[in-house]
């Protein structure tokens, strides 16, 4: 309590006045009424904060106590039998607050008092009208013309469609602005909510400023000083625009946009656990989202193949890789209890697909009903149910239909050819292995032992994926058979061994493989609701559905003609894909609204629920919603919809400071000026490799392996890359080990694989400061840029404007010269002692000649452009 | 619904499961306004004009600010700060046996193993699922000798004399309980709270609570023998959490931490005047962007840098270490030099204010006895015995026991039904750890497995209530220690942890 009250004292201390308050004073004295919509909107998160932790789980659900409801706001005010709980306005007049004053007995909630400050937020909120979350009228499915019940949007009536983000997407009209800032409709809705609080935008940023934050934002490296300066020269009236549309025709493009959705993806190219051994074909994902992203594919598609691509698009290579989606999850290879890792791996699935695609926090739901969102604990498992036929394969061949009949003749052939000694072969193993596999298989539950004995025929799908999962630890190696055989056995086993290695290289080379998911069959195993989530604790019996809150659409499940599946997924797909998910489109625009804002409109972009953040400019959302989805408009067009955001007046402002702006809006959330960010690590790589003059552009294929620091190691393995031009590839291309994150990415906040990230975490840390100041790595970038300007120029003075030019993408002001001449001169003189002390310099690379002490100046003056803000932000 | 009392008993390996029980005080995992921090960025809008970096500044910063504000606060997240309660530790020193150390032929006597030795499991114990599948296998009874120990006639086994010694500071807790069945789920749960990856250790959760009270140092140290435990980093990695929460290696050889010695060609003067040069131009930089207190927050890290090369260089010199201090730590004889080493190392980064050390004693599963008990406890408890007797020891003649919480203890311990006649199976169903200094009962033993010492049985307490403990002692309320994470406020607990109320002192 103590902690609480010094809290509240300091807040009061800083009110405007300066007057020391008391509590009373400011929130007894009866808040007025507020007509600001930021204010209310935030009295009403907090206060609902405040009831949804404390109150809702009784006062709530199918049976609330004393039937009152306070989950809505219809409900709160009818409410239960003692009487309306809440008069809006009057919170002495309420019953809500005098029981959590303890003023009216019994005091609530029973299990202690609420703090001061979760009182006073429930007394102010009243105070200001006691509105509910969704309080704005209510959209309905009809009104805008489209089908209503049966339809994606088209949600139950009651709770769930009182919060904004189950609610049909209505695609407002842009407010009239007549303002020559204003260049299209997303401007006219940031000006109007910056107006109606009484700020202005930002003046438009310089242009070098402008290319260098569209190409970081765009490509993830900087400009060149060629772009820079063709971009400043442009005087035709769509220079901007022209440098938009080369940014995103680049191939650099996928290969950002592409990390993104890695993070959301939960991509990494081992199984995590114990050994993380590598998954070999993993890297094919990587290579579809780059593509994806690269060639435009509509979002929906892109969507539905990752959730379904199997079913859907069977003949299409890439869309098999898509399925790599739902098998990104961590494994561990020696599980012993089979079942319970199966169930974890459907949760990771469920949860995984809830966050990235609906943006709703599912897997609250896993044990209990949502304690804040319409998510009965039944409609996860639902969900879950779409998922439960998954089969995860490592081994989808990736060519054609018809290749493969010609692949698999050719390979029956081969085993006809070889047949004899096949046979022979496995007669002599087949006992030998059987007795291994007794001991191997002894760890099991009865379950899983059951599934193994079961003959194929009669396993049942479950039967089917225990039996897969747990055969690779049943597998008994060649070595081990050999060992337990002797003599004339042994001899005849060596001989057909020897026999099959000479037809070994006949056979037909493996096809291209991926990894995926497939279904295990055309009968799902049942699902069942789980007992406070527990996997062998089975409730009632659930079949797939769509959450329940945000339609009451049921699924259509056909099973596909083409393959063995059972066609869940595709229903699953097709909902996530329509234009009328009302959280799908949201989610998806907010993602890349975040990506060129810093904060998305829903600032938690993987949750759209009650406690997740409202959106600040909920109209504006709808519209980008509605937009990106109209077949007449950018028609799930992701290029398209960069194009629009990043060619607004609101993503060309300066991030320059305004005093009384920052009073209004500390956290910017409308939008007066451009949000600072600095770079991710992969960005702070790819541009000392750009400026240094050795990216190298090359795309796709096996991740590579740069060099760890020394006295890293890591169990999963890490096999330097052998050729230096592969190792300096671009970032996305680095291997991602789930054990251990590469030590610059790590440093730099790159995520934990082990779930989906929707943004990430931005530190400020020593480990960064010594990466950046004390290792090989940059160290040898910067010898590599200080090389690069050595050829492109002779005097001290050219120099230092060119490594500018490069570092910051600006020219270097008169004193700014000054400083950087004077450090190399300090610097040259401080290097020609240690040389005299026979101590070892570094020198530009590929650079002979010159004076060693001022080639080493030359290196230390790159290597501090690197280590400078200014090279690490983007404003 | 008796799921939930299935869950604390036979369920012990239904992991994730676990996670989703309510805990016992009908506590729901849910958002709380916690800290000033939380309320402004959740709510301060309201408050228009609230100077919120002064607040920031002053923030314990205890509870979920998230991305924005963690990477934008003015405040140095990992500044020193005192808890919810009175602490009674400031610091931890948590060895940790990995591999999983015998309970019953350590700390954890078992006459009726004695006698039923060569029988199966009797009946009325259930079959156990098990990493090697051991449950029908013979009982395989110790071959150590107990003896009673102190005042307080503690039992050890000969294994650990030394340690021995010193039974009456511990507090032996026999009734451990965990999940995981595997190593790498049961090392991440020892750490982590979950068998899953992908959460904050208990060091990072201690860090954001707590930050350091050496600015000049990291706040949360780990010492590996030699190769990286089972799971790698991220064992002590700060999982949702921003990463300046996670735990630093110290390496052995040659520079303690990563990157901290600048490559031969970059040296002291030279180095200094490089980065007054980076200072200059952040400053200049700095103009006009004066609001982004990001930008200040790079400079100061810029410059702790700059200072820890010399002062993690210090806190890892021996140099001013007595030869008499280094004997006792066994650093004298080959067996034990290594570990010995680590755990003075322990001593010296508690002295200068790191809060939580966590060392290694056989990294990669040394202790994982399964086909040679005798070859492998014999060999694990030469080599740590001496040193950890030795930490103890030089502790409390320093009078930094009482302020410093040791907990000693593996992943799981190991089952009384033999492996191959000559070996144990993993066992997360009961075992023992210890504890000892700060706040915990000195010579005494909590908690009881069954007869056979397959099971917690009397005082229960699951890696989540020791962990709830551990945060206890350093002044930390599991229950209020949050952060937000994907709309729920996490806890280092998960869902669940109860202090040990019987092992306080």
């Amino acid at each position: 309590m103590h902690q609480r009250h010094s809290f509240r004292f300091s807040l009061l201390g800083l009110t405007a006045a300066g007057l020391p308050l008391t509590p009373a004073a400011l929130l007894a004295g009866g808040v007025p009424q507020t007509r600001d919509p930021e204010r209310t909107a935030s009295l009403v998160t907090r206060a609902h904060t405040v009831l949804a932790t404390h109150c809702f789980k009784c006062h709530g659900g199918t049976a609330p106590l004393s039937k009152l409801d306070l989950t809505t706001s219809a409900a709160a005010r009818r409410g239960g039998t003692h009487g309306p709980a809440v008069a809006p306005g009057r919170p002495q007049d309420s019953r809500l607050l005098r029981m959590v004053e303890g003023t009216l007995k019994p005091q609530m909630p029973p299990t202690g008092a609420l703090s001061d400050a979760d009182v006073a937020a429930l007394r102010e909120w009243i105070a200001a009208g006691a509105q509910w979350p969704a309080a704005a009228p209510q959209a309905n499915g009809a009104a805008d013309g489209r089908p209503g019940a049966g339809a994606p949007g088209s949600a139950r009536p009651g709770s769930a469609l009182t919060h904004w983000a189950f609610r049909p997407v209505a695609r407002p009209t842009p407010p009239a602005v007549r303002d020559p800032w204003v260049r299209g409709p997303v401007d006219a809705f940031v000006l109007t909510r910056l107006r109606a609080a009484g700020l202005r935008p930002a003046p438009e940023a310089d242009r070098s400023t402008l290319i260098r934050r569209v190409t970081f934002d765009l490509h993830g490296v900087p400009p060149t000083p060629e772009e820079v300066e063709q971009f400043v020269q442009d005087r035709s009236p769509h220079a901007y625009e022209k440098v938009v549309d080369r940014l995103l025709a680049s191939p650099r493009y996928g290969e950002r946009q592409a990390r993104h959705w890695l993070d959301l993806a939960r991509f990494a190219e081992s199984e995590g656990f114990k050994a993380d051994e590598t998954r070999p074909n993993a890297w094919r994902y990587r290579d579809y989202v780059i593509e994806s992203f690269n060639s435009d594919k509509p979002y929906n598609r892109f969507m539905m193949e990752q959730v379904a691509g199997d079913e859907l698009y069977p003949d299409q290579p890439a869309a098999l890789v898509a399925t790599g989606f739902n098998r990104h999850w961590a494994d561990e290879s020696n599980a012993r209890n089979i079942r319970l890792r199966r169930q974890e791996i459907l949760n990771d699935i469920t949860d995984t697909v809830g966050s990235v695609y609906l943006g709703l926090t599912v897997g609250c739901a896993r044990c209990h009903d949502h304690k804040y969102d319409p998510i009965p604990q039944k409609d996860y498992y639902r969900l879950q149910a779409f998922f439960a036929a998954s089969q995860p394969r490592e081994d989808i061949p990736l060519v054609s239909r018809a290749e493969l009949v010609r692949h698999r003749g050719a390979v029956a052939q081969w085993e006809a050819r070889t047949r004899d000694t096949r046979v022979a072969l496995e007669a002599l193993e087949q006992p030998v292995r059987e007795k291994l596999v007794r001991g191997k298989r002894m760890p099991f539950t009865p379950e899983v032992q059951d599934a193994i004995d079961t003959p194929p025929a009669k396993r049942t799908a479950l039967q089917w994926q225990l039996f897969l999962k747990v055969s690779p630890q049943l597998e008994v190696k060649d070595e081990d058979i050999g060992k337990a055989m002797k003599g004339e056995e042994k001899a005849r086993w060596e001989r057909l061994r020897a026999e099959m290695a000479r037809e070994a290289p006949k056979k037909p080379s493996d096809l291209p493989l991926a990894l995926g998911i497939t279904d295990v069959g055309r009968t799902a195993p049942p699902v069942h609701t789980l007992a406070v989530g527990v996997y062998d604790a089975p409730l009632e019996e659930v079949q797939p559905g769509f959450l329940s809150a945000a339609t009451t659409e049921a699924p259509q499940i056909v099973p596909p003609r083409e393959v063995e599946s059972t066609g869940r997924r595709s229903a699953l797909a097709r909902w996530l894909g329509d234009a009328r998910n009302p959280l799908t489109t949201r989610v998806i625009v907010n993602r890349i609204w975040q990506q060129h804002f810093g904060r998305g409109l829903v600032a938690s972009a993987s949750d759209f629920g009650r406690t997740g953040d409202p959106p600040t400019h909920p109209e504006l959302l709808d519209w980008l919603a509605g937009t990106f989805t109209g077949r007449e408009t950018l028609n799930w067009s992701v290029k398209g919809l960069h194009r629009l955001l990043v060619t607004t007046s609101a993503y060309r402002q300066s991030s320059r400071f305004e005093a009384t702006a920052a009073a209004k809006d500390p956290q910017n959330l409308l939008l007066w000026r451009y949000r600072r960010w600095r770079l991710e690590g992969e960005a702070i790589r790819d541009a000392a490799l750009l400026v240094s003059g050795r990216l190298s552009g090359k795309m796709g294929g096996p991740s590579i392996f740069p060099d760890l620091p020394r006295g890293v190691v890591t169990r999963g393995g890490w096999p330097v890359t052998a050729d230096p031009q592969e190792r300096d590839r671009r970032s996305v291309y680095i291997f991602v080990r789930r054990n251990m994150r590469y030590p610059l990415f790590e440093a730099f906040d790159f995520p934990d694989t082990h779930e989906p990230c929707a943004r990430r975490n931005v530190t400020n840390t020593a480990p960064q400061a010594l990466m950046l100041f004390n290792s090989e790595l940059a160290l040898g970038m910067a010898e590599s840029m200080a090389g690069r300007i050595v050829q492109d120029a002779e005097s001290p003075a050219g120099r230092v404007e060119r490594a500018y030019r490069l570092a910051f993408g600006r020219a270097p002001e008169s004193e700014e010269r000054e400083q950087a001449l004077q450090f190399l001169s300090r610097q040259s003189s401080l290097l020609r002692d240690r040389l005299g002390r026979g101590e070892k310099l570094a020198a530009p690379r590929g650079a002979s000649g010159g004076d060693p002490a001022e080639g080493a100046a030359l290196v230390d003056l790159c290597h501090a452009l690197m280590n400078a803000n200014e090279f690490l932000y983007v404003d | 619904m008796n799921i939930r009392n299935r869950q604390r008993g036979e369920r012990a390996w239904a992991t994730r499961a676990h996670d989703g029980v309510p805990s016992p005080g009908g506590e729901p995992h849910v958002p709380r306004i916690a800290s000033r921090r939380d309320l402004l960025f959740r709510a301060g809008m309201g408050f228009g004009g609230l100077a919120l970096s002064a607040l920031l500044a002053q923030d314990e910063a205890r509870a979920d600010a998230g991305p924005e504000a963690a990477g934008r606060s003015a405040a140095n997240p990992l500044s020193g700060r005192s808890g919810h309660l009175a602490a009674r530790a400031d610091s931890v020193i948590f060895l940790f046996m990995e591999g999983g150390p015998s309970h019953l032929d350590l700390f954890d006597p078992k006459p009726e193993l004695q006698r039923l030795a060569g029988q199966p499991l009797p009946a009325s114990y259930g079959r156990p699922i098990t990493a090697m599948g051991v449950s029908s296998n013979a009982l395989l009874p110790t071959k150590r000798t107990f003896r009673k120990y102190g005042k307080s006639g503690v039992e050890v086994s000969d294994w650990y004399p030394n340690v021995a010694k010193h039974v009456d500071r511990l507090c032996v807790i026999r009734s451990c309980w965990a999940d995981g069945l595997n190593h790498v789920g049961s090392v991440c749960q020892m750490n982590t709270g979950s068998i899953l990856a992908g959460r904050p250790s208990l060091g990072a959760w201690v860090q954001y609570g707590l930050g350091c009270a050496n600015a000049n140092l990291p706040g949360f140290v780990i010492l590996l023998d030699e190769k990286e435990p089972i799971g790698g980093p991220k064992n002590w990695s700060s999982g949702f959490m921003p990463a300046t929460y996670q735990g630093t290696q110290f390496r052995p050889d040659g520079a303690p931490i990563l990157n901290l010695a600048p490559p031969e060609t970059l040296s002291g003067a030279q180095q200094r005047s490089k980065l007054d040069f980076v200072q200059l131009l952040n400053h200049r930089y700095g103009r006009g962007r004066e609001d982004f207190t990001e930008l200040d927050a790079r400079i100061n890290a810029y410059e702790l840098a700059f200072r820890m090369q010399s002062s993690a260089t210090e806190a890892v010199s021996l140099a001013h270490e007595t030869e008499s201090t280094r004997r006792l730590y066994g650093m004298d004889n080959p067996v034990t030099e290594k570990f010995g080493r680590n755990c003075l190392l322990a001593r010296r980064m508690v002295e200068r204010g790191v809060r939580f050390v966590e060392l290694y004693c056989g990294t990669g599963s040394q202790w994982d006895a399964h086909t040679d008990l005798e070859g492998n406890h014999s060999k694990m408890c030469a080599i740590s015995d001496l040193p950890v007797a030795g930490l103890l020891t030089d502790l409390a003649q320093r009078g930094m026991l009482d302020r410093t919480l040791v907990v000693w203890g593996g992943e799981f311990g190991r089952t009384p039904m033999s492996e191959k006649g000559i070996g144990r199976d993993h066992n997360p169903y009961g075992f023992t750890m210890f504890m000892a200094g700060a706040g915990v009962k000195a010579g005494h033993v909590h908690g009881s497995t069954d007869d056979l010492g397959l099971r917690a049985v009397e005082g229960r307490a699951h890696v989540h209530d020791l962990h709830a403990t551990i945060l206890h002692l350093l002044g930390l309320d599991h229950l209020r220690l949050t952060y937000r994470h994907h709309g729920r406020d996490e806890r280092a607990t998960v869902n669940a942890g109860k202090v040990v109320e019987g092992i306080l002192a």
